[in-house]
């Protein structure tokens, strides 16, 4: 064999490893929702406002809500700071906010409309998680926190009127930091996911065997009488649970992200046990929140968690970023999959996932937290918005106020298995972010962007993009024990192809993001069919749907 | 490169079908290359036994003691082969010893699952970022005058120079960025170790960071954004030795060839040793 002809068979070789790499995406698509009995549902349509004005880019409002300015000095874990859910707690069809925070009470903003706020102060203790959901299926969003110190998970009960009463979830006992909330079991009542976070219980407890008897991953089944705690597994530290279908059988799986040397854990309801899955092939090391959505509109979930990794290779943030980098080498154990950077799942198999975070260029998003998907331009793809930073004394010391100053960081999706950087909408804010929602706080069919900013103001992004139009959907369910439908899957199917989100009660850190669903779509895309899948397995189908209108689809 | 005799003698052709073997083996200084092993050996040995040396230093002890062997054997090269064949010689043998480190390296992260920074092969001090700066450059000159100069010129030297540039601006950038980035943390006064950092090709490279790269098909060959500088530069290696050695081996090969009718041998183009 010659050498050209030599040459000929490696670039052959070459090219049909690229083309396996090309294609490992193909291996597993979730099922559309067509099986399962057709229930009537009736629809209430209001039209979305016409935006105010069209910049084309994101637009900072101060919201005045700060987090962690009380502490003089800041070092690990306080240094998390603390998350932020978007709901609409009094029914008004408006999305109002509570934040947590780490050196002062929580806050509760009632949204007046046009971006204006009442404050509430809610209760006084100092908060990591904040949590929204219809915990007792009354209809009305109830809020659970976790704390920063030892407290069990605090539990508010909305008792409308904006009237919160501190109350208890009986038979929730484990050390929390991250919660999540869903249907797992199927018996309509939502049950609880918690897991610990035992590293910065470490520094408050000094009885390891009580730690150790209080700690961990935990499934909360509720019932009339309570929850019923079933802990998976006492290695935990955990700072972000997902509750999602991961393996196509419409049910929610858990999917419990881990910090530092644990690994992130997923497990699936096999009859009445849970079954532990290891479905990845690489996970990330520090994984700070964990997030899902159909980035392609082909059917395939897409998964991605954050973790720490400098996006700017400048001299400059290499030089900053070292010192810490030599103190957290990663580890190298054929056991161990985890990864210090970003990863972003894409199915490689059944069952199996497999990271193209490079391919997405997504692999590196700062000292990242909160990272959440939504449709930010309505083009009808998901795009991607990470908030980064940190403060520390003991890790920063050698930079000003212990802060290591990143801008955070949007990605516009593209639909073709890649996301571009997209600094041209504004949202590269520099202060140090932690929770992070998305939520269209006023009804014009956009998603703003609110933050929780450690040792800063928190702040709304309002959208000003251009162009695109939207479908926001709010499910409701009364008299059932789960009147927001938490864990319904949607499928809008437009001419461009079919949309798919899913309800939640949890989201990115240490936060919560709406029950209300935000489609985005191209201007000339025709809206053929919303089909609802409730978490009971029941089907509903909406014809043609408007364009540009909120619905409230009752079952 | 060229000796300029006034009446060049032809070198005497390789009669194996493997003249690499044939060129690289000690010959008659064999007994001599045993000794320097068993010496060398014996030295490290009680090196790091006497003082508690680090195996790197037992490492340099073992090419220290080779080295005068390593001379006679160049300089019998040259007499029986000519200036462009000893060259040859001198670059198999450090370029094969230079891979044998990074193999190592490899052995040690991939089979033995040692951290990245505990992978550091036999010669660690080595592995710094100018050590590599002028190795690769002595390899890109050295291979740039076998194929100008030497008239190594066959389709593996061609692509042998290649890769050397290639391997050489990979080195070049690390060092720049090394420099640059000891300099900001001078200013920051750290510490700190700057060397080891990603280069052009690999995880947090530039062709897997910058903007430039982007949403192209770059992004989508894995080894090229996502494989760890260790890894990068074992292959760079890998490929540069396997060239060499293919270089080598068809341009030795070619000193066999009969001359054609009227022609002189081959192996009479070749730069003799003054004798």
């Amino acid at each position: 064999m010659g050498a050209r002809s030599w040459l000929l068979y490696v670039a052959r070789l070459w090219a049909a490893g690229l083309l396996l790499a090309g294609c490992s995406g193909a291996g597993y698509i979730a099922p559309t929702p067509t099986a399962g009995a057709q229930v009537e549902v009736s629809i209430q349509s209001t039209a979305l406002a016409q935006p105010d004005a069209c910049e084309n880019r994101f637009v900072e409002r101060d919201l005045g809500v700060s987090n962690g300015v009380r502490i003089r000095e800041i070092t690990t874990y306080l240094s998390n700071g603390s998350g932020v859910a978007a709901a609409d707690l009094n029914e008004d069809g408006l999305t109002d906010l509570v934040f947590a925070r780490i050196d002062r009470g929580a806050l509760i903003l009632w949204n007046q409309g046009d971006f204006t706020f009442k404050e509430q102060d809610l209760h006084g203790e100092f908060a990591r998680m904040v949590s929204a959901a219809d915990v007792d299926g009354d209809g009305r969003i109830d809020l659970a926190f976790t704390t920063t110190g030892l407290q069990d998970v605090l539990y508010y009960h909305n008792e409308g009127g904006g009237v919160f009463k501190k109350s208890s979830l009986p038979g929730v006992t484990y050390r929390a930091h991250a919660l999540a909330w869903g249907d797992l079991n199927g018996d309509g009542m939502l049950d609880l996911v918690s897991g610990s976070y035992n590293t910065d219980l470490r520094q408050h407890m000094t009885d390891m065997e009580a730690l150790k008897q209080s700690t961990g991953i935990v499934y909360y089944e509720q019932s009339a009488a309570g929850f019923v705690a079933q802990r998976l597994q006492q290695e935990a530290e955990t700072l972000s649970i997902g509750l999602v279908d991961l393996n196509g059988d419409h049910r929610p799986d858990i999917w419990a992200a881990n910090d530092f040397l644990a690994h992130d854990r997923v497990w699936t309801l096999d009859g009445a046990a849970w079954k532990l899955l290891q479905p990845f092939g690489q996970t990330s090391y520090s994984t700070m929140s964990v997030e899902w959505g159909d980035l392609n509109n082909n059917g395939q979930t897409n998964l991605f968690s954050s973790d720490m990794a400098p996006y700017d290779i400048s001299t400059y943030n290499m030089a900053i970023w070292l010192p810490v980098m030599d103190k957290l080498e990663e580890r190298h154990d054929p056991a161990d999959p985890q990864i210090m950077a970003n990863v972003l799942q894409v199915p490689a198999a059944p069952g199996k996932w497999a990271s193209q975070a490079d391919r997405y260029s997504v692999a590196a998003t700062g000292w990242s937290w909160s990272s959440r998907f939504g449709d930010l331009d309505n083009d009808g793809f998901l795009d991607l918005y990470v908030v980064n930073g940190m403060i520390a004394k003991n890790l920063f010391d050698h930079l000003p106020n212990y802060e290591l100053i990143e801008e955070n960081q949007a990605f516009r999706g593209t639909g073709q298995r890649r996301f571009m950087r997209a600094p041209q909408w504004g949202l590269n804010a520099t202060a140090s972010g932690r929770g992070m929602v998305m939520a269209d706080l006023n009804l014009d069919g956009k998603l703003d962007i609110i933050i929780n900013n450690l040792r800063a103001s928190a702040v709304i992004y309002e959208n000003q993009l251009c162009g695109g139009e939207a479908l926001e959907v709010d499910l409701r369910w009364p008299g059932s024990k789960n009147p927001y439908a938490i864990g319904a899957q949607l499928e809008l199917h437009t001419s461009a192809g079919v949309l798919r989100r899913d309800v939640r009660a949890s989201g990115g850190y240490l936060s919560t993001d709406p029950a209300r669903i935000h489609f985005g779509f191209a201007l000339d895309a025709q809206l053929l069919e919303l089909v609802v899948r409730w978490p009971d397995g029941a089907l509903s189908r909406i014809s043609a749907p408007q364009a540009h209108t909120l619905l409230q689809v009752t079952r | 490169m060229n000796d300029s005799t006034s009446s060049p003698k032809p070198a005497p052709a390789f009669r194996s079908i493997f003249p690499i073997y044939e060129l690289l083996h000690p010959r008659q200084l064999t007994p001599w290359v045993i000794v320097s092993v068993a010496l060398g050996l014996a030295a490290a040995w009680v090196s790091s036994m006497v003082w508690g040396t680090p195996l790197w230093v037992s490492t340099l002890i073992v090419l220290v003691a080779m080295v005068p062997v390593g001379i006679f054997k160049w300089a019998d090269d040259k007499r029986r082969f000519g200036l462009t064949v000893m060259i040859i010689s001198i670059m198999l043998i450090a370029q094969g010893t230079h891979t044998i480190e990074h193999l190592v390296q490899w052995v040690e992260y991939h089979i033995l699952f040692f951290t990245p920074r505990q992978s550091n092969g036999l010669l660690s001090p080595a592995n710094s970022e100018w050590v590599h700066f002028i190795w690769n450059w002595s390899v890109l000159i050295t291979v740039t005058l076998l194929v100008t100069l030497g008239k190594v010129r066959n389709f593996w030297s061609f692509l042998l120079l290649g890769v050397a540039i290639g391997h050489t601006t990979e080195h070049s950038y690390a060092l720049i960025r090394f420099l640059l980035v000891r300099e900001q943390l001078d200013i920051l006064c750290l510490t700190n170790t700057a060397q080891g950092l990603p280069g052009i090709i690999g995880r947090d490279g530039w062709l897997a960071r910058s903007t430039t790269t982007e949403g192209t098909f770059v992004r989508d060959i894995p080894w090229l954004v996502n494989s760890i500088r260790l890894d990068v530069h074992f292959w760079w290696n890998a490929i540069e030795m396997s060239l060499s050695v293919a270089a080598a081996h068809f341009f030795l090969r070619g000193l066999n060839r009969p001359a054609a009718a009227g022609q002189p041998p081959v192996s009479a183009a070749l730069p003799a040793a003054n004798s």
